[in-house]
């Protein structure tokens, strides 16, 4: 019941509402989030410039500490969401805020 | 001991038929190892360099005798120029008259050097400011292969799908046209090729389901004169009566749709990314296209034409005359866009006009230009995923256990995506009939994932673990027998072999590797007779030139990135860097020695105070 209530509070995020950098991730303990925001990544073509491993090539490492746009939870989506001036696109209205949030889920998994 | 010399001695005769040098020209005597020959028009005076590959027949090949086997040792540097641009440098500078031409990769500054002054000062800088967000959709870093020079103009590709046209006296834009939407994932990297009044471009971005095109646009004002699509139907393709491919299955109507999965021709790639050369006599321009999109081959049964392959083309209206696709059904990202270096060859006892083709996918092509039929196909370095070319059909017998599958891992496929070589051209003599380039040994594990097509995003599916292959050499520069199809030396490196190549009247080959050598090779022997270490890695050509002085210089541009950041994490692999550098003999140039002292150099004052006080 308590997931319920999660899910339909995240659901009614609107798309692209602004995140503030501080925001915490909403999926922040649970095991299954990164999991799912693995497959999105493979299935959004995120690893078509990220790589599957994260490394980069195209895009940025996402493995290192190095970020262009800020590398807290809340900065992450709002780089996911928004994309950035030089190239990365827009991925709101192409993905829920939770979705987007999974993948932050995943890139945070990768930085323990 | 007397034996081995003796072979020793033996095998130097065999690669150096003659030594003794010519006294009038300064070059060196030879016989040729192939009668291999090529036509060099547009035949510029023998200093200049006014296009990528100097020549229409895409030779690189220099006349010039300066520089020589004798003196190449005593090469150093004349002056260096960096730009401040951190993306790979891949373009040869152009030299028309007294003027060096150069562009940055990404934001794709242009400058004009003035060579006639010492330390060849900026005469005028071109900053276009493309979009920046073509950054995000350029697959293989930020690059530019090359620019061209036509009509009193520099003219070049941005990488936001745009060809600008500046003024080569001024530095002011003459035109700018758009020729594609960054949004929908292509970009231009290409170099402009130019020939009388027309300048030929292509698109890129085989890894962002694109719809590739090629066009030709005019010198004058930029409008385009004819554009011909890589996929889809026959009359977007300018495939019309005239095209008379060798095969009979490349003959029929809209392959280029029938051959893929309804409407996936759409996102099919196929973008004419290389090099372009030119017949003067037939009157064809020929280039090739890029890998299918997506990577992943299960998700486009069928040939996928006319992606991996060649296009001849009629050069005043585009019409396609035949095409011969490479690598059918491309399943692993070997593109067939890699230079076509136009020779007339001896062929069973006659001469054939032929287009040499070095494919990503390892197999060296020497292919009758005048109708498609593929004469040698051999591999020039290590690969698996073929048995050989069948010649009676121009298919490849294809080795079963390098299929891809999805979600599997398939390991050791030979060479990996970017091949036994990639874009980096290579350079011929037509004194030693031979061809020269930088080569890669590596294989992979592939595993393949099922992708959608998102406009503007990635349209891949491969991951891909790369390594070295037999010998654990990850390159190799390579001489090829056109004729024969067989390697004649090579030379191992550490790392690919990405730069391109110069070849000289002096039969020296100058070539760079990605850990920043610089090196001048005997073109017979293969023997090293020069390296200097450069400040980052090569993967650009280098060019030679006659300056102002009379004197023959060497310029290769440093600044590893492009697709040879497929190596960023393997030790020795350099940071970036954007310096041009220029070589002489003992780096001499104009205002060497005293002159360039007096009129470069601050003159030191007296002291006006003694030493002595001056302690207190």
């Amino acid at each position: 019941m308590k997931g319920l209530a999660l899910t339909l509070m995240l659901a009614a995020t609107p798309a692209g509402a602004q995140v503030a950098a501080d925001t915490p991730n909403p999926f922040d303990g649970k095991a299954d989030a990164a999991e799912a925001g693995h497959a999105l990544f493979g299935k959004m073509n995120c690893a078509g410039c990220h790589a599957y491993d994260l490394t980069g090539g195209m895009g940025p490492d996402l493995t290192d500490n190095s970020w262009q746009y800020g590398g807290k939870p809340g900065e992450i989506f709002h780089t996911i969401a928004e994309g950035t001036p030089r190239g990365m696109p827009a991925w709101k209205g192409k993905m829920t805020p939770d979705e987007i949030w999974q993948i932050v889920s995943y890139i945070q998994s990768k930085h323990q | 001991m007397r034996k081995i010399l003796l072979v020793a001695g033996l095998m130097c005769a065999a690669a150096l038929p003659v030594l003794a040098a010519d006294a009038k020209s300064g070059a060196p005597t030879g016989k040729s190892f192939t009668g291999a020959t090529a036509n060099l028009a547009p035949g510029d005076a023998p200093g200049q360099w006014t296009r990528q590959a100097r020549d229409y027949s895409n030779t690189r090949y220099s006349p010039l005798t300066q520089i020589s086997r004798k003196n190449v040792g005593r090469l150093r540097l004349a002056w260096s120029f960096s730009d401040g641009q951190m993306y790979g440098h891949e373009g040869a500078p152009l030299v028309v008259g007294d003027t060096m031409y150069l562009v940055t990769p990404f934001p794709n500054i242009a400058y004009a050097l003035d060579l006639s002054k010492t330390g060849a000062p900026i005469k005028w800088v071109f900053q276009p400011n493309p979009d920046p967000r073509a950054i995000g959709e350029a697959c293989c870093d930020k690059v530019l292969r090359g620019w061209a020079y036509a009509d009193g103009k520099l003219i070049y590709n941005l990488l936001d799908n745009h060809t600008v046209a500046v003024d080569a006296a001024t530095g002011k834009e003459v035109w700018r046209v758009k020729l594609d939407d960054v949004t929908n994932g292509t970009t231009m990297t290409q170099a402009a090729f130019t020939v009388g009044d027309k300048v030929y471009v292509g698109s890129s971005g085989g890894e962002l389901g694109t719809n590739g095109w090629f066009q030709a646009l005019d010198v004058k004002d930029g409008h385009t004169v004819w554009k011909a699509f890589t996929n889809g139907p026959d009359s977007g393709a300018l495939i019309g009566p005239d095209f008379q491919p060798f095969y009979p299955w490349m003959k029929g109507k809209d392959l280029g749709v029938s051959t893929w999965p309804t409407d996936a021709w759409k996102q099919g790639a196929s973008a004419p990314w290389g090099w372009v050369s030119y017949d003067p006599d037939l009157n064809e321009i020929y280039y090739g296209t890029s890998n299918p999109g997506p990577r992943v081959p299960s998700q486009r049964p069928g040939l996928n034409l006319w992606s991996s392959a060649m296009f001849a083309r009629d050069a005043s209206t585009g019409a396609a005359k035949w095409a011969y696709q490479f690598t059918p059904h491309d399943e692993w990202d070997y593109d067939g866009v890699n230079e076509n270096v136009l020779l007339e060859i001896p062929w069973k006892g006659a001469r054939r006009k032929v287009a040499v083709h070095f494919d990503r996918n390892g197999f060296g092509y020497t292919i009758d230009r005048t109708n498609g039929e593929v004469l040698v196909a051999e591999p020039f370095g290590y690969q698996n995923w073929a048995k050989k070319i069948d010649l009676t059909t121009g298919m490849p017998i294809v080795n079963n256990a390098v299929h891809p599958i999805v979600e599997k891992k398939v390991e050791n496929i030979c060479p990996p995506d970017i091949g036994v070589k990639n874009w980096n051209p290579s350079a011929f003599s037509p004194r030693t009939g031979l061809l020269y380039a930088g080569v890669f040994n590596s294989c992979m594990d592939l595993t393949n994932h099922i992708v959608q097509y998102i406009p503007g995003a990635t349209y891949d599916g491969m991951e891909m673990v790369r390594k070295a292959g037999p010998g654990g050499n990850w390159g190799e520069f390579i001489a090829w027998d056109p004729v024969k199809g067989k390697r004649v030396w090579s030379v191992k490196e550490n790392m690919y072999v990405w730069s391109g190549a110069v070849a000289t009247g002096s039969d020296l080959v100058f070539y760079g590797t990605m850990d920043g050598w610089f090196r001048a090779v005997d073109a017979r022997s293969g023997k090293v007779l020069w390296s200097q270490k450069l400040g980052s890695g090569i993967i650009a050509a280098p060019m030679t030139f006659l300056g102002p002085d009379k004197r023959q210089y060497v310029a290769v541009y440093t600044g590893v990135g492009g697709g040879a950041g497929v190596l960023r994490r393997e030790k020795g692999y350099p940071p970036g860097g954007n310096t041009l550098y220029v070589f002489s003999v003992d780096g001499m140039g104009i205002g060497s020695g005293t002159t360039q002292l007096v009129s470069h150099a601050q003159v030191a004052a007296p002291l006006s105070v003694p030493p002595a006080a001056a302690h207190n």
